[in-house]
């Protein structure tokens, strides 16, 4: 088990390394460092002050070493302004978009400041540090993921379990139909019917808010209810189905036909002898889902302005923000894998077959 | 000039109709559903004179009523489609225009339905779709729209309006608006389904945008299973380190999340490195490997017919190869105009190839697992023992025996690429924003949404259908290749 | 020994010129004030002038203390200078002041100076500097700081900086900074300017949002961190991209408290809720804002759907469908004329805006500036366009229109290439989103801007069309339009102006700069708690006016 564990963790370092570089790669292409530069020193600057402002920011290295400068493997690139001595250096504040002025302090600054020291850099959209603006925004979306695991999964499972316990009937059929509606609504649908049927004031009365902005410091019932009921509604309908599935295969078992031979209750059959071993597969399904919820998130965020981790990767992708970008994708890679790796060991575990063998 | 009503004269006396039709259903649902917590699970009853019941007493005769309202109910639509048809422009209001608009379509459909159901013994697993109601229902939502979508862009039926124009006055009209200046009462004389924000109608850009989109996504689902069946099958059959890199790299792909893979893939600055073009050369070559590991394997016995069928077919499509990777403006541009079959804007290009990049992991995933699982059989055994090369054992033992599943997961995954264009299309990337596919016209109607709706409901509704019908279709397919 | 005359003895002849100009019909009010106001007037001297009594203040019914949310978009400040967006001056305003305010009726308000003369030609002007104003961290504010701060303006080698070209008159070409002597400090409350030629706009180029004095302490970087300001707000929350609070400074003693009134609420919120009017509905129905910065176009009707109060501002902010005269195939001016021609002005204010504004005549002269000259309207001829371009040998080119991604902007470039389309030509649409749009926006060979108001009407055309100035995106370079910029740019009587107007127009419409379609009238909506937040032209939000009505 442990060395299962351990090769299980050093593929996802690798596998977060390989990721990063590739988005540092192409978020450091000289259109995007152009973009970089411009948004730094405003529109109207030419091209040459485009190479020079790269290349007095450490931009001009080559990228494999400013991929280890920001790692931390490599230390950071320093300058000294030869006029009036101030210092600018990545390991100097905002990344060295501040200059330190000669003799303001005299610590020496640190020469390697990369992920390894615990530096995530600078943001520049939002001009604070890189592990702030994501901590802010995982928490957020934290708290938006906790209440749609809430709603989804009980929801899901009983969906699920109630469809497949008689296969073939009428409850079946539309339960299996209403998910395969659900799966068939992308947030991006779901989220804008909601919104235009339950939020419009009728007779003074409103149901929901179409905003969840003030849900940041303060969620109310009226505005999370929409975004975690788009969220939760595209993912209950594949985990329903599989639960389904599931339910079906296990309830044509022999052992559960000795049941009904024994004359054990319809009720006590489901809920003693057929949703133990029911439930084993939907629980890997729900750990795969949850990269895909990522997606819907961007979505349902940028949908009702809730200011959370996907709002935070689209506006580091829409504005070229490179340390912010490196950080998210981080953040995502661990998530996925570390959600792969609970769904294969939460597999052999709950699989007393599996796990006595 | 009138504006149109939704049902017109016809609905005068056939809308009640179904009002009572609809009406009925659902109390019958709602009494059915009742009544189901306290009925009696199936069984079979005897009668004194000797017949068997299997479900008797008033929830009996509740799921026959609710059998026949059914029934009905399409019936009366039916009737409002034919009304439409028959009746002259107007007389039938909107639904009426729209059926009489729609009529290549329900022909084609007609003919499709009786030529398969009458040959269906023949026809294999497609043969047995329809056998299965919900297999046919999906089966007939897809139709729908691929019919639509080739008959509006191939030969430009079906659509009232250029999806591109825009006509002074009718800025976000409601459903049934007329145009102005146009006095006669024919086709193009109204907005069946209202206005946008930009005065184009809704309608003919929603038939539009069903072409863009079954231009784009069918094709990109193929291209992925492409390179997903080239490098999974292999994968599968030798394991060992081969399957530990193909893993890994389809693992980092996975890991990416989407939506940050497309902020950086399209955007016009990395088309202007030539990165999608340098991703469309290599992915794009895939299919050629393929036919041409195919071809060679089947016929390798035979020299004498695999020299000419390899020439011929790998040269055509190393023709459409070239002629799609080879575009001006990007650092591809060696085929001279004249062997240049067609050109692809840069857009619509970069929309593939990130498609394609996002979806060929999975099937590469899911043929991997299915070559573990099939390499163990007999007749593959027999293969080998025979002397069969590898790619032929991939190609023609291991790849037919695992159609099912794949086709299934084919209907699916267009579906699933369907909502990626829509979710490209929500935050502006990729097509232009006049296309009219179905994410970008929900985007920009959703501004709009609580005082004018229908520029946003209209493409979602459409969508919907379209990934329901698949979805409804992959259910039927796998439900019979499962009876096998 | 100069001699102070008062103001009540010494009212600067040009405006009581532009007085009879006014009682004439030949000047609108707005512009009368604005150029009376410029030359040292005061506001109830010159409503004076035309016989009118000075409007009343709404402080009568503004109540202490509250709190106001609005949206806007929170951007991250830096150095005043560089400002490009007025959300820069919405935040940075609320401690950093200006020696001028800009008043929605058009007059020019005195903040941090009290008054000012201008000689007769206008190449002199006396500041004088409030007294009693004090830093909020206590040192003085003397006129020390105001030649600081205009030498600062004026460092034209500095990349960004705005203030040069508006105090080009007092730069030294040679060194591109300020000249020997321009800004002369008289004593602790006076400063003199020294122009090299005459020009009225000095003063009104004080009004702009960048034009704030800062603390002799600041060096760059973003003044939110260290607030040292003059105002009467501090900021006390600044997370940029999401919320950016001002709170009273209850430890500063404000100057204006005993000469205007005010500030009357205790903080200013404003939230970031992204660039979708959608968003902005949805926060309104929420509950989460109580106004809006700005509602647009096809929103207005459903803010006023909703029940909010509207104030309408009739502007001439407008944007410029322009074509870049150095890269083919617009250096012809025949295709730009033929393009003109494909395209009418009315639909595309219809469709693109909403029908909320005025119709324009392509050539950036806006008839709320009074020396506008009216033209004939524009000849619309789709075919006779399509022909002209034949022609030229256009007929097959692709023409290609860039815009951003702002829902007016795009719609109205969208009714553009309809129209052209109609006609029979080939363009292509690309909307980029604002980041990308912003990087090369003087470049792009065919594109849309947005260009705000200025308040007198030749500021416009000098920052925009005259050869070689920095945002010049038409790249124009006309000798005759600049000579006769310079002479509109000099004090003369109304029918000199106005036939001056008359040529400078005609020459940019026969040149075929733009398609400049609508001047469009800005809308804020709130939901009707709250007194002075009228929509202002330039969008400044003057923070001690605003006050929950009571």
């Amino acid at each position: 088990m442990l060395r299962f564990l351990a090769g299980r963790i050093f593929t996802m370092l690798v596998t977060a390394l390989c990721l990063t570089f590739i988005v540092f790669f192409l978020t450091n292409l000289p259109p995007n460092l152009e973009k970089v530069a411009k948004s730094e020193l405003g529109a109207r600057i030419s091209d040459a002050d485009v190479e020079s402002w790269l290349g007095r920011n450490g931009y001009a290295d080559p990228m494999i070493i400013r991929y280890g400068q920001w790692l931390g493997v490599v230390p950071g690139w320093t300058r000294t302004d030869a006029e009036d001595g101030r210092r600018f250096g990545r390991c100097l504040p905002d990344n060295g978009l501040a200059a330190v002025p000669p003799g303001a302090s005299e610590m020496p600054p640190p020469t390697f400041c990369g992920v390894l020291q615990g530096d995530w850099g600078f943001s520049t959209v939002f001009r604070r540090d890189v592990g702030e603006v994501v901590l802010r925004g995982l928490a957020l979306t934290g708290k938006l993921m906790f209440w749609v695991t809430v709603v989804m999964i009980p929801g899901a499972l009983i969906i699920g379990v109630l469809a497949g316990m008689r296969e073939g009937s009428r409850l079946d059929r539309s339960l299996s139909t209403v998910s395969i509606v659900s799966t068939a609504t992308p947030e991006y649908v779901s989220g804008v019917v909601f919104i235009a049927l339950l939020t419009p004031t009728v007779f003074g009365y409103r149901l929901f808010n179409g905003s969840a902005t003030t849900a940041m410091e303060d969620a109310t019932f009226y505005n999370f209810t929409l975004p975690v009921v788009t969220i939760a509604l595209y993912g209950m309908g594949y985990i329903a189905r599989m639960t389904r599935a599931s339910m079906t295969e296990v309830m044509t078992a022999q052992y559960i036909r000795t049941a009904r031979l024994k004359g054990v209750t319809f009720g006590n059959i489901v809920m003693k002898h057929a949703l133990r071993n029911a439930l084993i597969a939907p629980f890997t399904v729900i750990m795969l889902q949850f990269p895909w919820l990522l997606n819907g998130v961007v979505i349902v965020e940028t949908l009702f302005n809730y200011k959370g981790f996907g709002w935070t990767l689209v506006e580091a992708a829409g504005n070229n923000d490179i340390e912010l970008l490196l950080g998210v994708s981080v953040v995502s890679v661990l998530v996925v894998l570390v959600t792969q790796l609970i769904s294969d060991i939460g597999y052999v575990f709950l699989n007393p077959r599996i796990r006595i063998s | 000039m009138e504006p149109l009503t939704w049902t017109g004269a016809v609905g005068t006396w056939l809308d009640p109709v179904l009002w009572l039709v609809a009406g009925s259903l659902a109390v019958g649902v709602v009494a059915m559903i009742v009544m189901s917590f306290f009925a009696a699970p199936v069984t079979l009853q005897a009668n004194a004179d000797g017949t068997v019941m299997a479900r008797g007493g008033a929830f009996g005769f509740v799921e026959r009523a609710v059998q026949a309202l059914v029934l009905a109910l399409c019936v009366v639509v039916l009737l409002y489609i034919l009304a439409g048809i028959v009746t002259p422009y107007g007389g039938a209001g909107i639904v009426g225009a729209m059926a009489k608009r729609l009529l290549p379509t329900w022909i084609a459909l007609a003919l499709t339905f009786a030529v398969s159901i009458a040959f269906k013994r023949r026809l294999g697993l497609y043969g047995k779709l329809f056998d299965n109601v919900i297999g046919m229902i999906g089966f007939a939502l897809v139709m729908f729209w691929v019919f639509s979508a080739i008959f509006a862009g191939v030969f430009d039926m079906i659509v009232t309006h250029d999806p591109l124009s825009q006509v002074s006055g009718m800025k976000n009209e409601v459903p049934g608006t007329p145009v102005p200046g146009v006095d006669a009462m024919t086709m193009g004389a109204h907005y069946l389904l209202g206005g946008d924000a930009l005065a184009r109608d809704v309608f003919s850009r929603m038939i539009a945008g069903g072409w863009v989109v079954i231009q784009i996504a069918p094709l990109a689902t193929l291209f992925a299973f492409m390179v997903g069946i080239v490098l999974g099958l292999p994968a599968g059959y030798y394991g060992g380190k081969l399957d530990i890199v193909l893993s890994f790299l389809a693992n980092l792909i996975l890991a990416f999340p989407v939506i940050l893979l497309f902020y950086l893939l399209v955007t016009p600055e990395i088309v202007a490195t030539g990165i999608p073009s340098i991703m469309a050369a290599v992915l794009f070559v895939f299919p050629v490997v393929f036919f041409a590991v195919l071809l060679n394997a089947r016929f390798h016995t035979r020299p004498g017919v695999r020299g000419p069928v390899l020439i011929v077919v790998l040269g055509i499509m190393g023709l459409i190869y070239l002629s799609l990777i080879s575009q001006p403006g990007t650092i591809f541009t060696f085929m001279p105009r004249w062997l240049d079959l067609f050109d692809i804007s840069g857009g619509i290009l970069v929309v593939f190839v990130s498609v394609v990049f996002v979806n060929a992991p999975t099937v590469f995933r899911i043929v991997r697992g299915i070559t573990f699982d099939i390499k163990t059989r007999d007749y593959v055994a027999a293969a080998q023992t025979r002397g069969e090369g590898p790619w032929y054992i991939m190609l023609w033992e291991i790849l037919p025996n695992a159609r099912g599943p794949l086709i299934v997961d084919f209907c699916l995954r267009i579906g699933y690429t369907t909502i990626l264009l829509g979710t490209l299309g929500f935050f502006g990337l990729g097509l232009s924003t006049e296309s009219p596919d179905w994410g970008s016209t929900i985007n920009q109607g959703r501004g709009l949404l609580s005082v004018f709706p229908h520029p946003a409901v209209v493409p979602a509704l459409a969508l919907l259908t379209l990934v329901l019908g698949l979805n409804l279709l992959a259910d039927g397919l796998r439900e019979e290749s499962l009876r096998d | 020994m100069t001699n102070h005359h008062t103001f009540e003895n010494r009212t600067h002849h040009a405006a009581r010129m532009y007085a009879r100009e006014h009682a004439a019909g030949d000047i609108d009010r707005r512009e009368f004030l604005t150029r009376a106001t410029a030359l040292g007037v005061t506001t109830a001297g010159a409503y004076a002038l035309i016989g009118l009594p000075t409007p009343a203040a709404a402080a009568a019914h503004a109540q202490e203390g509250g709190t106001i949310r609005m949206n806007l978009e929170t951007k991250s400040l830096k150095d005043p200078r560089l400002w490009d967006w007025s959300e820069h001056g919405c935040f940075g305003h609320g401690w950093l002041e200006r020696m001028v305010e800009y008043q929605i009726d058009g007059t020019l308000r005195p903040m941090l100076l009290e008054s000012w003369e201008a000689n007769d030609d206008a190449t002199q002007f006396t500041l004088n500097v409030r007294p009693g104003v004090t830093w909020n961290n206590g040192d003085p504010f003397t006129a020390e700081d105001v030649a600081r701060n205009m030498t600062g303006w004026c460092d034209g080698t500095m990349e960004g900086n705005s203030m040069a070209s508006r105090m080009a008159s007092l730069i030294d070409e040679n060194t591109n900074q300020v000249r020997d002597g321009a800004i002369e400090v008289v004593d602790d409350t006076t400063v003199r300017l020294n122009l090299n030629a005459p020009d009225i706009t000095i003063i009104v180029g004080m009004t702009d949002y960048p034009a704030v004095l800062v603390h002799s302490s600041y060096d760059g970087g973003d003044p939110a961190e260290n607030p040292i300001g003059t105002g009467a707000f501090l900021p006390t929350q600044n997370e940029v991209g999401i919320k950016q609070v001002l709170s009273r400074n209850t430890d500063h003693t404000w100057w204006g408290t005993e000469v205007y009134g005010g500030p009357y609420l205790d903080t200013v919120e404003y939230i970031d809720y992204g660039t979708d009017p959608a968003a902005y509905v949805a926060a309104a129905q929420s509950g989460e804002i109580d106004a809006t910065y700005q509602t647009s176009g096809d929103f207005v009707d459903i803010f006023d759907g909703i029940g909010w109060q509207k104030s309408e501002a009739v502007t001439a902010n407008t944007i410029c469908i322009r074509f870049n005269q150095q890269q083919a195939p617009y250096d012809n001016v025949e295709v730009r004329n033929a393009i003109q021609m494909a395209v009418s002005n009315e639909v595309i204010l219809e469709l693109g805006y909403n029908n909320l504004g005025t119709l324009a005549e392509n050539h950036h002269v806006a008839p709320l500036h009074p020396e506008y000259a009216e033209l004939p309207a524009p000849v619309v001829d789709p075919e006779a366009a399509l022909a002209a371009l034949e022609a030229a040998g256009h007929a097959d080119t692709e023409f290609e229109l860039i815009s951003i991604d702002d829902a007016y902007q795009a719609a109205s470039c969208d009714a553009v290439a309809a129209q052209m389309r109609d006609a029979g030509m080939n363009i292509t649409r690309t909307v980029l989103p604002g980041s990308t749009f912003w990087n090369d926006w003087l470049n792009y060979p065919f594109s849309c801007t947005e260009w705000n108001q200025r308040p007198l009407g030749v500021q416009v055309l000098a920052l925009a069309y005259k050869s070689g100035v920095p945002w010049n995106e038409t790249a124009m370079a006309n000798p005759e339009f600049d000579a006769l910029l310079a002479e509109a740019m000099s004090i003369n009587d109304i029918d000199a102006r106005r036939e001056v107007m008359a040529e400078i127009e005609t020459l940019m419409q026969n040149e075929g700069v733009m398609i400049q379609p609508f001047w469009r009238s800005t809308f804020r909506h709130q939901n009707g708690e709250f007194v002075g937040i009228e929509m202002h032209p330039s969008f400044e939000h003057h923070h001690y006016k605003w006050a929950r009505a009571a």
